[in-house]
């Protein structure tokens, strides 16, 4: 489906994962125009990446592939992907963003989707969605149900043999696309731009130890235990063996004042408890042990999900986990206070250890919006008891982890709760013009 | 058997569902004999049914003239059924020549091997052969009134209220009691921010109050619903106070003159006189928002001591005595005497445990996190910390979830400030026993994270942070046909994805009537909720699924069978014949199973329609002697 760019639009919600979808879908559905602004070549998010979801264990493509096809269908919705921020000018109610589109090398308006040029190029690179574990070609589309269905040509692997510009039925393959500078108006922003995980935690905290190929973090988890992963079920990075023993440490970089973040990441309790799960329902004799401090289970439905798992057989290890080394056979050697036995340090192997990673902003404003962040990273909150979607500034509303980590179900109510606010501040501009009339 | 009409044939789409389906059913074979069946024209596969690209394999069909009817094999209909819907209609299709098969939830997840594939392609022949026999229908349009109604006025009814208000609708408030502000009305500073509970009340009041849109209803109580969304039809009982303690509470706010003023600190806020004699009123609404809140446990007589002690107390009855509290030499004076060493215990009602833990009167284990209750009990030790310095805490826990923003800095501070923590186990929970030893109480626990060793704690006060249970509403629940879950809270359409809806159209939750939550996520789901309200009633009109059961006038003999075998009580008796208001009819077809004569028909289940899916499932696949399915138990 073509992108189309209008130059008014009554809101603009930045980030396209669950956060930006919703709040698009509840702005829309409210009769206000939207345009959905992503970064990367698709929209999905994070949520769209993850395997199963807890505590429903619905699939995550199930519940969010129809998401992406409303907002791709709604009338009110224009979606910009490849799409960058580079500043907002303007006030509340007449805000000028100022957008930067990369090239993706195909013409969104030619294309058929038929995939011919992804099969006919010969150029293979590790796939960013499948975190390495699998390949991809130089022009590709991330994954079965990315929206839009056009490909993107990545120049850094692209050798410009010219196959695909060969194979193309309708010409649409363009190598000299530049990047586009865009200017939208819009009276009212939200703002949904997620997070991603403390990658350089590891390093900082164990040093030599933490760089091992069996040592997942757990973004890498949720994408080998996905149905549609790369190997279609859990493999040892480093030689394909069906591992026998999981190690989940949790808390690896949250929670830490020290070499993390203060601040608890809200959510890897309940996933490690699901990848657990999930593993025990397949495999009853796998040795799975979460190193965890507390296991908090605290939304609806998810203390007897945690139940469940204890009844299952996963240990749940009450200390902090470190990573020591690895073993002769490319085990992960992980090391506890023993706080329930004996005390003292105690150490153990696994095939296969997987890190629970502190969640951080995925954006930080930096000068390019008018808005402030707290003390933890994330977007700061003008009432946060009362309107907890209002940013710092007048007519700029948040929603997701952008506004502090959260689960899925907390992300949707909190989207819904953003695009109240702000068609309601919308509402208000409609009021004050037709009284100024 | 009726053949279908000429007309192009129908498209079998079988999904994969990544691997979800395809792991355990061979897909290629199902499509193969997909396309052998009765006028399918054509059989595809792919890897996300759901996704663009499949819809857009239905599409291209539609587009092409090659089908106009359309069967899909994927996971259950209520994930996916409307999706499909919508790609007939963007192809220009009626969305009902539609048919779905689950070959998911009925198949993949729980049978594998050969008998897996047949039993999909049994249930796929079962959708073909239905979907020869359905027809075009059209969804049924009623008018919706810009109207709204909120049902409880805690901080959820009065956001909902301020919201809905705000997306430019009527709306009416129903509060069961002569206050506003529900338990808001009796904290005193809130966790995490340290905002006080009576200016935020006070704020948010005043948002609702300055609007001309919305009309408060203290005393007040629905009694009956009928109706639909867009027209709900509801009767509001108006009584005045029922109880002592109501009455007392409002002879005190009557005498201060605060009637018709903010709020009074423990009681709420009065918006207006009750009524002194009962009232009755009816109107019509578009939707109804369920923000009724929740009700403490109450700690049974023996429970820690409890009501055996007076130094046992609920948090909430800490936080009431704080209020008026002084301080002595450092320490935090209850009940004229200073409490040099105190113990909170958490968990207490809540993540009780089958076997271990005693169910309350109705026969139900609280077997969920109460979520607030960690937080609310930090929060008030790490004020008593600051404020009395000299009085000692011991937190009893099981695991201190502390999981939101500025949650773990709480938690970081109260350790900091020496709130000394103690891991129990559920199996080996804190005992409080009375004591003379110039303390009033002894608590012995054992330290699961220290050799399970048992300490032995003296104090002067054991503070219990009691858990959240779903509110007393069973009338009001079955008025408004509402279910409610396996943890007794209202139940939502999906946890995941519809959190603020229900099953019936035109109903939205709020707050802690749906689960457990703090001030801010509830006022959060009332502001989504109001957006959900907003957008269906500011238009004007709703579109209903067509999928209602019809009388045959001239073959009712008006013997009222269907009068009583409707569960939702919507069949009237109409100029001598049945009739069934079709926005009102859930479809359920029990009434078109138990009519004699034969006079109804329920759409897109036709008996015709159905037995044509039995007798394929019977004919195409018969299994063979010994064939039987494996059930994996996955
Ligand atoms: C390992 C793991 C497992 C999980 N499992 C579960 C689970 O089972 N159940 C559950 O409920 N939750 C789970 N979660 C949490 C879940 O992932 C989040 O709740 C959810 O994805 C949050 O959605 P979001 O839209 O706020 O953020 P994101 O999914 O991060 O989406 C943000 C979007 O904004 C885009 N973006 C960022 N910056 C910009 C910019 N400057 N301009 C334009 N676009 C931008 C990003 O590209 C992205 O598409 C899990 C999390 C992790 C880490
Ligand atoms: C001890 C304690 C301390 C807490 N501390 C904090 C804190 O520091 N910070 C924080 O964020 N949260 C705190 N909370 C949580 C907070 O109280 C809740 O999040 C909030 O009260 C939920 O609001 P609500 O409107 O959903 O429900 P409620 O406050 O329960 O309000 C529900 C309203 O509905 C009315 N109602 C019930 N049934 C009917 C009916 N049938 N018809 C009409 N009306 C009806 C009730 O009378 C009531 O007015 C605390 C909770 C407790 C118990
Ligand atoms: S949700 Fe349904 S249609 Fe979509 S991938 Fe899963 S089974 Fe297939
Ligand atoms: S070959 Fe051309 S039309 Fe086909 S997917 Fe590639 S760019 Fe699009
Ligand atoms: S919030 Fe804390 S005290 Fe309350 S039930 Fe959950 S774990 Fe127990």
């Amino acid at each position: 489906m073509p992108e189309k760019v209008q130059i008014q639009y009554d809101a603009l919600v930045l980030g396209g994962g669950i956060a930006g979808m919703q709040a698009a879908l509840d702005l829309a559905e409210q009769g206000y125009t939207v345009a959905l602004v992503e970064r990367t070549e698709t929209i999905g998010g994070n949520m769209i990446k993850l395997s199963k979801v807890f505590p429903t264990l619905d699939c995550a493509s199930c519940i969010t592939t129809p998401k992406m096809a409303a907002v791709a269908h709604h009338r009110n919705i224009t979606l910009m992907t490849l799409c960058e921020l580079r500043g907002v000018g303007g006030a509340a109610g007449d805000f000028e963003v100022k957008v930067r589109q990369q090239p993706r090398y195909v013409d969104t308006d030619r294309c058929i989707g038929c995939m011919k040029c992804e099969m006919g190029c010969p150029i293979l690179a590790p796939s960013r969605e499948q975190h390495g574990f699998a390949g991809r070609k130089a022009i590709y589309v991330p994954f079965a149900s990315a929206i839009p269905q056009v490909p993107r040509l990545d120049a850094e692997s692209c050798t410009l043999c010219g196959k695909c510009a060969g194979l193309c039925p309708t010409g649409a393959i363009d190598y000299f696309q530049k990047p586009r500078d865009l200017k939208i108006r819009t009276k009212a922003l939200v703002l949904a731009t997620g997070y991603k995980l403390l990658r350089d935690y590891p390093a900082r905290a164990w040093g030599e130890a933490a760089d091992q190929p069996n040592l997942v973090d757990a973004l890498q988890m949720e994408c080998l235990l996905a149905p549609a992963g790369p190997y279609k079920r859990l493999l040892r990075p480093s030689d394909g063996k069906e591992p026998e023993s999981v190690a989940f440490i949790q808390c690896a970089g949250s929670r830490d004042t020290q070499l993390g973040v203060r601040h608890c990441s809200r959510v890897c309790c309940m996933y490690n408890i699901k990848q657990a799960t999930l593993l025990k329902r397949e495999h009853p004799g796998m040795r799975l042990a979460i190193y965890c401090m507390d296991v908090r289970c605290f939304g609806k439905g998810y203390e007897q999900f945690y139940r469940n798992a204890l009844e299952m057989g996963v240990e749940f290890v009450r200390s902090k986990g470190v990573v020591t080394g690895r073993s002769d056979d490319d085990g992960v050697i992980v090391r506890h206070d023993d706080m329930e036995g004996s005390g003292g340090p105690r150490l153990d192997t696994f095939d296969m250890g997987v890190l629970s990673l502190a969640i951080v902003p995925a954006w930080t404003p930096d000068g390019l919006a008018p808005v402030r962040v707290a003390e933890d990273g994330f977007l700061a909150s003008r009432q946060p008891k009362l309107s907890s979607t209002l940013t710092s500034s007048e007519g700029v509303f948040m929603a997701g982890v952008a506004a502090g980590p959260k689960d899925i179900v907390d992300t949707v109510v909190e989207a819904g709760a953003a695009a109240s606010e702000a068609g309601i501040f919308l509402k208000g501009l409609q009021a004050g013009r037709q009284r100024a009339a | 058997m009726s053949e279908r009409n000429q007309g192009p044939g129908i498209g079998v789409y079988v999904c994969h569902c990544g691997g979800n389906i395809s792991d355990h059913v061979d897909v290629d074979k199902v499509a193969e004999a997909a396309a052998r069946m009765p006028d399918v024209v054509t059989a595809r596969l792919n890897p996300f049914m759901c996704s663009d690209p499949g819809q857009d394999l239905i599409m291209e069909d539609i587009k092409a003239g090659l089908i106009d009817r359309v069967v899909v094999a994927s996971c259950s209909p209520s994930l996916h059924e409307t999706t499909f819907r919508n790609a007939l209609v963007r192809a220009g299709m009626n969305p009902y020549l539609y048919v779905h098969a689950n070959i998911r939830e009925q198949v993949s997840w729980v049978a594998e091997g050969e008998g897996a594939t047949k039993k999909a392609v049994s249930l796929v022949a079962s959708a073909v052969a239905k979907a020869r026999l359905i027809r075009s229908l059209d969804p049924i349009r009623v008018e919706a009134k810009d109207h709204a109604t909120v049902i409880g006025g805690g901080v959820a009814g009065l956001k909902a209220a301020r919201d809905l208000a705000m997306h430019g609708l009527q709306v009416v408030l129903v509060e069961k009691t002569p206050f506003l502000g529900g338990w808001v009305a009796r904290l005193d500073t809130l966790f995490p921010t340290g905002d006080d509970a009576v200016e935020l009340l006070n704020t948010l009041y005043r948002q609702v109050s300055g609007l001309h849109n919305v009309e408060i209803l203290t005393c007040a109580q629905l009694v009956a619903q009928e109706g639909y969304i867009g027209n709900f039809r509801l009767k509001v009982t108006r009584r005045p106070p029922q109880t002592d303690e109501e009455r007392k509470k409002l002879a005190w706010v009557r005498a201060s003159g605060q009637v018709g003023a903010g709020v009074v600190p423990f009681v709420g806020i009065c918006p207006a006189e009750p009524p002194d004699d009962p009232e009755e009123s009816e109107f019509t609404t578009g939707a109804v928002i369920m923000a009724t809140g929740f009700s403490a446990y109450e700690p049974r007589r023996g429970e820690y001591g409890y009501k055996e002690h007076p130094e046992v107390v609920t948090l909430a009855e800490l936080i009431r005595q704080m209020a008026g509290g002084t301080s002595r030499d450092g320490h935090l004076v209850i009940n004229g005497k200073p409490v040099k060493t105190m113990a909170m215990i958490h968990c207490v009602g809540s993540r009780q445990i089958p076997g271990l833990h005693e169910p309350g009167e109705d026969g139900r284990l609280n077997q969920y996190c109460s979520r607030t209750c960690c937080n609310s009990l930090l929060h008030a030790a790490l004020r008593i910390r600051r404020e009395h310095p000299e009085t000692v805490i011991f937190n009893l826990y099981r695991d201190i979830r502390t999981y939101g923003r500025g949650h773990e800095e709480a938690y970081i501070a109260a350790s900091e400030n020496q709130v000394r923590f103690i891991r129990f186990l559920p199996g080996t929970p804190p005992a409080v026993r009375r004591e003379d030893n110039g303390y009033a109480l002894s608590v012995t626990v054992r330290d699961a994270l220290f050799h399970e060793d048992e300490l032995e704690i003296p104090v002067d006060l054991v503070v219990l942070g009691t858990g959240m249970q779903p509110a007393p509403i069973k009338e009001l629940t079955e008025v408004m046909k509402c279910q409610t879950g396996r943890d007794g809270f209202l139940q939502e359409v999906h946890p995941k994805i519809r959190p603020v809806e229900v099953a019936s159209a035109g109903i939205f939750l709020a707050g802690t009537c749906q689960a457990p939550m703090d001030m801010t996520e509830t006022v959060a789901a009332a502001s989504a909720a109001s957006a959900k309200a907003g957008s269906i009633l500011s238009v004007g009109a709703v579109e209903l699924e067509p999928f209602v059961s019809r009388v045959d006038t001239l073959k009712c003999s008006a013997c009222c069978t269907c009068l009583r075998a409707c569960p939702y009580g919507v069949p009237k008796i109409v100029d001598g014949a049945a009739y069934i208001e079709p926005a009102s009819c859930y479809g359920c077809g029990a009434c078109a199973a138990e009519c004699p004569g034969k006079a109804i028909t329920l759409e897109h289940s036709t008996d015709e329609q159905v037995l044509a899916g039995q007798n394929a499932i019977i004919r195409f696949q018969p299994p063979a002697v010994g064939d039987r399915h494996e059930e994996t138990g996955r």
